[in-house]
């Protein structure tokens, strides 16, 4: 009983060095950052172009932010980057959870086979230049449709592994119920599979929309002209289009725009975002 | 969409033997019915992963430019001259220190919050949520914060300016520590991630084991040490692997920070990709881009058969 008592009290004494130390770091780590971008989009460029942590002294907001609306064309790039991830997200989960059924319930080889590929697509790196060349060849050049089959490509393999081990440790119990109740394999999977694998497919929701919403790399390569930009795309168009150097203001505001809607989810969201993440059975 | 389907039906009806699908029944093609399901999905991997990367392993060994329609085997010649030229070795050796670090980086930060962070609790919560802002910021957006914090005349000398009057040391402008930081700004930005990840590996060590040990009177790093590292070997083999090739195609912050500069200091090769593929070089582009294919096959492959082989004896 002592014992017990004396540890408790020894945790909390250390607990609560242990939070001023995870509080002090925290501002260089997360708040200094933010405070950067937040006060420096609100300055003008003159101010702004030796970066500081200072409050403007000539408050330029509104000018700033219409020039990303203007120049930056935000609103085309947030328009592209939701018709982008929206349906490669739900298309990814559909998919790659259908497949993840049959690699966990089927030993067929064949299937097996699919699954290591699908698996090897996490490993190893994307190869952009024939992807390019084979979207061109489908007609697709520099549209938003060529770029999501390219993403989804390159984003099925995680969805699908992830979905087979969460699958390979349900029971096979609902589904054989549901055979012998005459359902077929389609409202199987809508009505069982499905609904059981909420908890992972949420979890690869916010992977791949974190990882789809912020991408560059295939944008870069894939997306032409401002029309098909998508936000971080235009984001770096604009950062680059400065004639007389980055004109940090106008870049930060674009930037807070662009990491805007992901992290409003995050407010709303962040506690499931969090558990889902941790709980998710990523180490599998 | 069109051309997706196509390929689609083609394997269908090669795999799908000649009975056709009859709903309901039970034993006959089982195989089939299971494929239908995975079809679209391996199907995409195929067309838009797997003949890609192939292609890519391919052109690497041609003669192929944007100014001429041929394509022409020319063996080892792509790699021969990138490497007279000095690139391909350099940006090898660039892109394995990068990676380096960051793994490092990001394995180290966010082993020390799981430990300081395991237990789920609300102030705990708190904390994670606030750790992990850095993982939704885009690499390019990250990049672009980072490269004004770290500016000659920006706050982080300006700190150090309290202590050595003048500082004025150009983190991005220096060769050495130009590499080192945008190593550094990828670990920050991915570290909340990770953490979680360790988390959860922390949280799955079974609890009557660590209580055992606390019985037998061993200390918070004894225990750690003996007990939580051995045990979270998967979760270290999931977290170094993912980090050091997550790293291996780094491009975002370098672009948003150093362009591949000072020099060609930060230059990793997916920025040489990029530079040969806007010169037309596309062949010589591709060998580049299957060089990060190759770190991975000889660097990573290995390492996970290495780390598995410890969770085994652990």
């Amino acid at each position: 009983m002592s014992t017990a008592t004396w540890v408790t009290h020894r945790k909390r004494g250390s607990g609560a060095l242990k939070y001023t130390i995870l509080a002090i770091i925290a501002l260089p780590w997360t708040v200094m950052p933010v405070w950067m971008l937040v006060v420096n989009s609100f300055k003008t460029e003159s101010d702004s172009s030796v970066p500081s942590l200072a409050l403007p002294t000539t408050w330029n907001v509104v000018e700033n932010y219409a020039t990303v609306f203007t120049e930056g064309n935000y609103l085309t790039g947030l328009r592209n980057s939701l018709v982008v991830a929206v349906p490669t997200i739900l298309v990814v989960l559909l998919l790659g959870s259908m497949a993840a059924w049959a690699f966990a319930r089927s030993t067929r080889m064949t299937l097996r086979g699919a699954y290591y590929l699908m698996a090897m697509s996490i490993i190893l790196p994307p190869a952009i230049v024939p992807t390019v060349f084979l979207v061109t060849h489908l007609g697709l050049t520099g549209g938003v449709a060529g770029y999501m089959l390219a993403l989804i490509g390159t984003r099925l393999g995680v969805v699908a592994f992830l979905a087979t081990g969460y699958i390979r440790g349900l029971p096979i119990d609902f589904e054989e119920a549901a055979e012998i109740d005459g359902a077929g394999r389609w409202q199987i999977y809508w009505h069982v599979i499905l609904p059981l694998l909420r908890p992972i497919l949420f979890t690869v929701a916010v992977m791949t929309m974190i990882n789809v919403w912020n991408d560059f790399f295939f944008a870069l390569y894939m997306l032409k002209g401002t029309d098909n930009a998508t936000l971080p795309l235009s984001l770096y168009n604009f950062a680059n289009s400065g004639q007389y150097g980055v004109r940090r203001n106008l870049v930060f505001a674009h930037v807070l725009l662009t990491s805007l809607p992901l992290l409003i989810a995050y407010i709303f969201l962040q506690k499931r975002v969090l558990s889902g993440l941790t709980e998710g059975g990523v180490t599998g | 969409m069109v051309t997706v389907t196509s390929p689609t039906r083609h394997r269908a009806a090669t795999e799908g033997a000649s009975t056709p699908p009859v709903a309901g029944g039970r034993r006959g093609g089982t195989a089939r019915r299971w494929w239908w399901f995975a079809i679209p999905a391996v199907a995409l991997t195929i067309v838009f992963f797997a003949l890609p990367f192939l292609a890519n392993a391919a052109l690497s060994f041609t003669r192929w430019t944007g100014f001429s329609n041929t394509i022409s085997f020319n063996g080892l010649d792509n790699f021969i001259s990138l490497f007279r030229l000095g690139i391909l070795g350099h940006a090898t050796v660039v892109t394995v220190i990068y990676a380096v670090i960051s793994m490092i980086a990001q394995n180290v930060v966010a082993l020390s919050l799981a430990k300081a962070l395991q237990n789920t609790n609300r102030i705990n919560s708190v904390f994670r949520s606030i750790y992990f802002i850095p993982v939704l910021f885009s690499p390019l957006a990250a990049g672009y914060i980072w490269a004004a914090l770290l500016d000659p005349a920006g706050p982080i000398n300006q700190a150090i300016g309290f202590v050595i009057p003048g500082f004025d040391f150009p983190w991005l402008g220096n060769e050495v520590s130009a590499l080192i930081m945008v190593g550094l700004i990828d670990g920050w930005k991915m570290s909340g991630l990770v953490t979680l990840v360790y988390i959860a590996g922390l949280n799955s060590i079974n609890r009557s084991v660590v209580e055992a040990s606390v019985l037998d009177g061993a200390g918070g790093w004894r225990r750690f040490r003996s007990i939580e590292v051995p045990l979270l070997a998967p979760a270290f083999t999931f977290n170094i692997v993912v980090t050091l090739i997550g790293a291996f195609s780094a491009l975002d912050i370098i672009f948003a920070t150093t362009k591949g500069g000072p020099g060609d200091a930060t230059k990793v090769l997916n920025v040489a990709v990029y530079s040969q593929y806007g010169q037309g070089l596309y062949g010589t582009s591709s060998a580049l881009s299957f060089m990060i294919a190759l770190l991975v096959i000889v660097i990573a492959i290995p390492l996970i058969w290495w780390l598995r082989r410890r969770e085994v004896h652990a």
